[in-house]
């Protein structure tokens, strides 16, 4: 049971509306910046915290998806292939959470995204992308019985053609997506978006409408078991799964024209915001409901 | 606006992005519908619902937001069994058996995670 006033019902639409855009922007669930929002500025319970996060989760995987996939920026045979690992990971997430001492696992984390932080910020490995066709008009594609295809970037003026490689790293990645999913309640966008255009040289764009699409099914998985378990408070959840909407719509205006190296260095800051909240908390410093 | 290269009957984005925009305008009504009526309530308390009290106990308003939040949550759930069907109507078998692999590791999730 949560107490809310007006503004701070008006505060929840607020956090929706920034993290819906922030999320359909850069490919992340919003859920590393939901969960603590909520735990610390609205003190709300950690696990209903955590189920009202993962539906705003899927607020942002369904609005953007439905914007991505009619613009041809999402390439599903991708998603659904490493949704084969996230859902696999969100299982062995779960059966790790109730061993390993929750200290250990938010360090290990959290070193994880100082890691992949810095990869971003570097530019560690740039994919090998180029414009086939200038041009301003047209939507992408992807490939069937492959893991290909081509999108058009207005900011770079023309077609991006790409083809997934080394997928098994994608994969593996993914399954630790899955699994942080599942320890921790969030979409693990934060890391697909970096697995893939880092590891896979799938384009930053394609790769965050991808991880869009893909969050939804790793999120529904989990929240039917919160519902079942009554940690869902549909008063708490529905100004933020309205705001979510309304950021997210915003989110995939934007994305059409937003330079890829302004993407990777708010990604890079966001992944760095996350790695400090959970290394505090690891040390017993930061949010622990 | 032309498509770039795609074949043609390849028509799973618009399927997938009608299904997707037809779950989310229901939600959006569902839940907007839901936290219109409770405000004009005056609640100021949210409450927990849980699976078996969205068809049982819970207040209207609040039966109203659930479900909004149950069809929003089934939405990415459905477009993973459309793709499934459609890459099967295209005869990709390497994604229809991915697709599938995805829907028993669901299963297996939801399964595991009541038990």
């Amino acid at each position: 049971m949560t107490e809310l006033s007006s503004p701070a019902l008006a505060g929840l639409v607020v956090l929706g509306v920034a993290a819906g855009w922030f999320g359909a922007l850069v490919g992340i669930g919003g859920g590393v910046l939901v969960v603590p929002a909520l735990v610390l500025g609205f003190g709300v319970d950690f696990p209903v915290a955590v189920a009202a996060s993962l539906v705003a989760v899927i607020a942002t995987s369904t609005t953007a998806g439905s914007v991505y996939v009619g613009r041809g920026l999402t390439n599903m045979r991708l998603a659904m292939t490493l949704e084969v690992a996230t859902t696999i990971g969100g299982i062995s997430g779960g059966l790790v959470a109730t061993i390993l001492p929750a200290s250990v696992l938010g360090g290990v984390f959290a070193a994880l995204l100082f890691v992949t932080a810095f990869l971003m910020l570097r530019g560690a490995s740039h994919p090998a992308v180029r414009i086939i066709e200038p041009t301003a008009t047209g939507t992408g594609w992807e490939q069937p019985g492959e893991l290909a295809g081509g999108y058009l970037d207005l900011a770079r003026g023309g077609i991006v053609r790409y083809r997934a490689r080394r997928v098994p790293v994608g994969a593996a990645v993914s399954l630790m997506a899955g699994a942080a999913s599942g320890l921790l309640g969030v979409g693990g966008g934060f890391l697909k978006v970096p697995a893939m255009h880092l590891g896979m040289d799938i384009p930053i764009k394609v790769a965050a409408a991808t991880s869009n699409f893909m969050i939804g099914v790793t999120a529904a998985a989990s929240v039917f078991i919160y519902f079942a378990r009554g940690y869902v408070e549909p008063l708490l959840t529905a100004p933020l799964v309205i705001g979510v909407i309304g950021g997210s719509f915003a989110g995939t205006r934007m994305s059409g024209r937003a330079q890829p190296a302004v993407l990777k260095l708010a990604l890079a800051g966001l992944l760095l915001l996350v790695a400090v909240l959970m290394a505090l908390r690891s040390l017993g410093a930061g949010f622990d409901a | 606006m032309r498509d770039l290269d795609r074949p043609p009957g390849r028509d799973a984005p618009h399927i997938v992005q009608l299904l997707l925009r037809v779950g989310l305008a229901a939600a959006t009504v569902m839940v907007t519908a839901g936290l219109g009526w409770a405000l004009a309530t005056g609640r100021e308390t949210s409450l927990p619902v849980g699976l078996g009290a969205l068809l049982a106990d819970a207040e209207a308003p609040d039966r109203l937001m659930a479900g909004g939040i149950l069809v929003l949550a089934l939405t990415p759930v459905a477009r993973v069994v459309a793709l499934l069907v459609l890459w099967w109507r295209e005869r990709d078998w390497t994604f229809v058996a991915v697709g599938f692999a995805v829907v028993v590791v669901l299963v297996a999730a939801i399964v595991l995670g009541h038990a």
